[in-house]
């Protein structure tokens, strides 16, 4: 772990310094409010479209239990309730399916020969 | 309110109704022969029921109840039999106005629409099973 | 991530469905009713058309259903389909439309899993 450290802050200082800080701020997750802007990219940045989506899989995840704990009382539709599942299923999928790719892709970076 | 389990309640409305209807008409087979036991009495008055759809505001949905069970006021007939208890001077018994064919005919459509119900409970738990085989398999 | 279309429109094609086979249901259960006229849920197309923008929940935890109660009609029936009741329900005819309906619900449900398997295995390993 101190290796990783010691290489990420040793990159942070080089050229590529940007793209580092945004790669590293991913990594922590969807922990939005310490992202960076990218001031010489226009839209938003890699970091902000990963912070939204993960967003949103929190949201639909709500969504859902909001919608079972319905169920559980009673009170829901049975197809609202497995739309809402099948959404939240879905989109955590997809959510674990792009971590592993930036864990992947992470570790790639700390293997890197300096 | 979920419209399946809706669909369910209202078809077990039905069943509770014609489960009703069945009764009446086991009554009057069941009575066909009852006579009164005193000379000149009046013997069993065959049943009647009567059934309404009501519209449950909550859900928008037509049940359905028995409404009322009657009696029917037909005219009894009458046999002449002076061995009977219940024969009037005349020699002549009152028998109740019930007709078996009728009810038998009443019990044939009883069964038909109890039938009809219970297969759309039965339609009902399959459309259930199929949403929630949605999450199944996945 | 946009959502998929087929999810929304097969949910709404399901509602409609189970609103139809709660009407059907109702026909059955009232067939020995005197006086009750049969009702039916207007075809899915006519429904998504008349309330298509309606048809949209403002938020995402309502599911409208009252637009489709709207659509429930009591069919005109004269001449011979009438009992001497006043009773206008068919029950073979509500018989065949609640099988359909079942038909019609397992094809929306076939659809849905195939879909959402589909998009399962875009992201699984």
């Amino acid at each position: 772990m101190n290796i990783i450290s010691q290489t990420l802050s040793a990159i942070d200082t080089g050229p590529n310094a940007t793209k580092q800080t945004e790669f590293a701020s991913l990594t922590s997750a969807a922990a939005s409010a310490g992202l960076r802007a990218v001031d010489d990219v226009k839209g938003p940045g890699f970091g902000e479209v990963m912070a939204e989506m993960a967003g949103g899989v929190v949201g639909r995840l709500n969504q859902a239990e909001y919608v079972s704990m319905k169920a559980v009382q009673g009170e829901a539709n049975t197809r609202e309730v497995v739309d809402a599942l099948m959404t939240a299923e879905q989109s955590l999928n997809t959510a674990i399916a792009i971590r592993d790719k930036i864990v992947t892709a992470y570790l790639e970076v700390a293997r890197m020969q300096i | 309110m979920d419209p399946l389990s809706l669909s369910s309640r209202i078809a077990a409305s039905g069943l509770h109704a014609q489960e009703t209807r069945l009764r009446i008409v086991s009554e009057n087979l069941a009575n066909a022969q009852s006579t009164g036991d005193a000379p000149g009495a009046d013997p069993y008055r065959r049943k009647t029921v009567s059934f309404s759809s009501y519209l449950d505001n909550a859900t928008g949905a037509s049940r359905v109840k028995v409404q009322r069970l009657g009696l029917d006021n037909s005219d009894f007939t009458v046999n002449f039999d002076p061995s009977h208890p219940a024969a009037n001077e005349k020699g002549m018994v009152k028998m109740p106005n019930v007709n078996p064919l009728i009810e038998l005919a009443d019990m044939r459509e009883t069964n038909r629409s109890y039938e009809a119900n219970l297969q759309t409970i039965k339609q009902t738990r399959e459309l259930v099973s199929l949403t929630l085989g949605l999450l199944r398999n996945t | 991530m946009q959502p998929i279309q087929i999810f929304k429109l097969a949910s709404q094609q399901a509602e409609w469905l189970t609103v139809r086979h709660t009407v059907v249901a109702g026909n059955i259960a009232n067939v020995n009713t005197p006086g009750y006229a049969a009702k039916d849920v207007e075809p899915f197309k006519a429904v998504m058309e008349a309330t298509g923008t309606k048809m949209a929940a403002t938020h995402s935890r309502h599911f409208s259903d009252s637009k489709l109660r709207d659509s429930i009609r009591s069919n005109e029936i004269n001449g011979i389909a009438v009992h001497p009741s006043g009773n206008t329900v068919n029950l073979a005819n509500e018989v065949s439309k609640g099988s359909g309906i079942k038909r019609e619900y397992e094809i929306n449900t076939s659809i849905v899993k195939t879909v959402n398997r589909m998009m399962l295995a875009t992201v699984r390993k």
